[in-house]
């Protein structure tokens, strides 16, 4: 099913079983980490799901207050008992979750497909 | 995009917007380096990020190095605005950066409230909330400095030109 999003940075987002599957894109810096926090608590409060996807194949960049959206969404779904999937590692991306210690925290996914499995 | 696109001057010097100091000549690039005085809107971050790795792949530092310099310049620059001016988006920032042959020095003027980074002790838990912004400039860099101003703050970085890269 598919969901409505308001923010360019989350251009698609759908719910897949108990999963909320979100695609971001752009390089995300302090400039809009803001916008994309909110949005994600949104779609969170609204699907209420078990596990969320973050697809992050068109991410080349993200600066540590992006990732901290992302840890802030993995924390939240702790407390249900869910966990965080991230798809599709850009370098950048990469080594960036790699520098903050945070590989073994989410669960990294070649893919939606192994993420969904 | 904020009220002001970072300007790039490598022949004259260039007062901050705002009534801040001129820097002292020590701070200033030399002819040849980048000079870019922008305001701490975090709206700023990509145009001055993609200067510096610009900046470095021009001086041969290579790809990853580059990148590294781009977040860690982007990592200081947000502390600026959100520890030294509080969250105000309309104070000036310095960002210049020089390369010697065999290192590009970046250094980033704020004037803020002078709060030393260097103190904060690193962060145990990766996920606690803040601090990794310094956790990449200690990791990435061969050299951060924080050196207090009387009226703020000066942060230098060096990032050497990987051994790889001097044949290129």
């Amino acid at each position: 099913m598919d969901l409505k999003t308001i923010s360019p940075l989350i251009p698609a987002a759908r719910k897949v079983g108990d999963a909320l599957v979100l695609a971001l894109r752009g390089e995300i810096d302090l400039n809009s980490s803001p916008e994309l926090r909110s949005e994600v608590l949104a779609l969170m409060a609204k699907s209420t799901p078990k596990r969320i996807v973050f697809n992050l194949a068109g991410v080349p960049y993200m600066d540590s207050s992006a990732l901290a959206v992302l840890v802030e969404a993995m924390q939240k779904m702790r407390k249900v008992g869910g966990k965080v999937h991230l798809t599709n590692l850009q370098p950048r991306v990469q080594g960036l979750i790699e520098i903050a210690r945070l590989g073994t925290i989410f669960v990294i996914a070649k893919d939606e497909a192994e993420a969904l499995k | 995009m904020g009220q002001r696109k970072p300007s790039r001057d490598t022949s004259r010097p260039a007062e901050p917007r705002h009534a801040a100091p001129r820097p002292a000549p020590a701070h200033a690039a030399p002819r040849g380096g980048l000079r870019l005085n922008v305001t701490s809107d975090p709206a700023n971050l990509a145009d001055v990020r993609h200067a510096l790795e610009g900046f470095c792949l021009q001086n041969g530092l290579g790809q990853e190095a580059a990148a590294d310099v781009g977040l860690c310049v982007n990592e200081a620059m947000a502390n600026v605005t959100r520890h030294a001016y509080g969250g105000a988006t309309d104070r000036p920032v310095l960002v210049t950066a020089h390369f010697d042959g065999s290192a590009v020095t970046i250094q980033v003027r704020d004037w803020g409230n002078g709060v030393n980074p260097a103190g904060v002790e690193p962060k145990q838990d990766p996920t606690a909330p803040g601090g990794l912004g310094l956790v990449c400039l200690r990791r990435l860099l061969d050299e951060c400095v924080y050196t207090p101003q009387p009226d703020g703050m000066l942060l230098t970085m060096r990032k050497r030109r990987p051994a790889a890269c001097k044949t290129a």
